[in-house]
């Protein structure tokens, strides 16, 4: 028998960018009409503009977003891992991100070489953030697990990956 | 030895299945705590998958975590698991280890019979419970062609870390691109002609034989990974990806 059927293991997103978490919330992403679910193959030129993401809870809840891709600048090199595209806090439970704060602007996925696995982590936070994190100094480098010990989050409620690849600059005939 | 596999989806658009382990070296020791049905339906199923998986974190960063089973003759069997419930981990629960009973598997398409040497019509190519003599994959081209498919695959996955290709191709593979480091690892001239002899561009074999000593140093074998992923519109063909571990 394998290991685990957990999509999240098996594409070794928990392990390379997150611990082991038992989800708590339902996050549903769209990038225009399509619905990401783990692993699914999206291209960057549909997600040019950020996803609207609908989450589940009170909304009396905070919830935080983390969009980072860990297989920067290529899965075989990941020197710049991760790579931060897009931070929001303060997020009301059964809202989206644009009821949030955004500490990070939305970034585009523009992977250069190979195909990079874009995650987006959702976190519940005890108290409202705030002011108390800036913009990280650049968007290389950058760990998930440090900004959720640095805000103390603890462990992911909900996460959701996708895969996007370099779209070949001519469309093929 | 055995590496059976298990098909999941949890809901019918979610296909991303499971792991091809090719790391034998790293069976864990915790074999028995992962005895444990791989049900994630009730809380305590999850609580026992945290606690073992969390007892094994110390081994994620270097190690696909990957255990075999204890019953090492095992047919492979199909076992499609469909839920409706929006929570991703969430699954009916299935009793253990015991070798599912093709009479009870559930939602399961195409059962053509049920003894030892059924068959599985699986896309339109038939495959066979059994590979008796099957020795290389042919990869329906002749050996000239298949040998310069590999070649030119095997090059584009150490380009690129992570490649997406049918599933026959990729298991195809594997065999290759382990070569490619082990000789890496060796990194002696000899090899290092050899390996520019097999792989097309000789960049990728001066950054290969630069970097595999300390990525792979420790890895005994196993450094890649093959994820099984929805099939291709154009032809229902199976794909897969296929990525450096």
């Amino acid at each position: 028998m394998a290991a685990s059927v957990d999509p999240l293991v098996v594409g070794r997103v928990i392990g390379d960018v997150l611990d082991m978490f038992i989800p708590t919330a339902n996050m549903s992403v769209y990038f225009g009409p399509k619905h990401i679910t783990n692993g699914c193959e999206i291209k960057p030129s549909t997600a040019v503009n950020p996803p609207k993401v609908n989450i589940s809870g009170h909304s009396d809840e905070l919830y935080t977003l983390v969009m980072t891709d860990p297989d920067a600048p290529s899965p075989s090199e990941p020197n710049m891992r991760e790579w931060i595209h897009w931070i929001v806090v303060d997020i009301p439970g059964g809202t989206n991100p644009s009821r949030g704060k955004e500490i990070l602007a939305y970034m585009e996925p523009r992977p250069p070489v190979g195909i990079h696995r874009y995650i987006l982590v959702l976190f519940r936070q005890n108290s409202p953030v705030g002011l108390m994190v800036q913009q990280p100094p650049s968007r290389a480098n950058f760990s998930t697990r440090m900004f959720a010990g640095h805000l103390d989050l603890g462990l992911p409620v909900a996460t959701v990956y996708f895969n996007a690849q370099k779209e070949p600059a001519s469309r093929r005939r | 030895m055995e590496i059976p596999e298990i098909y999941c989806f949890k809901s019918e658009s979610d296909w991303v299945a499971t792991l091809l382990c090719q790391n034998p070296h790293f069976v864990a020791e915790k074999h028995t705590a992962m005895a444990i049905p791989m049900a994630m339906a009730t809380p305590t199923d999850s609580v026992s998958r945290v606690l073992s998986m969390s007892s094994l974190r110390s081994a994620l960063p270097s190690a696909a975590s990957c255990r075999l089973p204890s019953s090492s003759s095992r047919r492979p069997v199909t076992l499609r698991l469909p839920v409706s419930s929006p929570s991703p981990l969430t699954l009916p629960s299935f009793s253990g280890l015991s070798p599912v009973n093709p009479l009870i598997s559930i939602g399961l398409p195409d059962w053509q019979s049920f003894e030892n040497g059924f068959k599985i019509v699986d896309g339109g190519g038939r495959i066979y419970a059994m590979r008796h003599g099957r020795r290389v994959p042919k990869l329906n081209r002749p050996p000239d062609q298949r040998k310069a498919l590999l070649r030119g695959l095997t090059t584009q996955l150490l380009k690129h870390g992570r490649i997406k290709t049918t599933r026959a191709r990729a298991s195809a593979m594997r065999k290759f691109v382990d070569k490619m480091i082990t000789m890496a690892k060796d990194g002696s001239l000899h090899k290092r002609r050899q390996a520019l002899g097999f792989i097309y561009e000789k960049q990728i074999v001066h950054a290969l034989f630069a970097e595999v000593p300390d990525r792979y140093g420790e890895r005994n074998g196993g450094y890649t990974r093959i994820i099984r992923t929805l099939p291709r519109r154009g032809d229902n063909a199976p794909m897969a990806y296929i990525e450096l571990v």
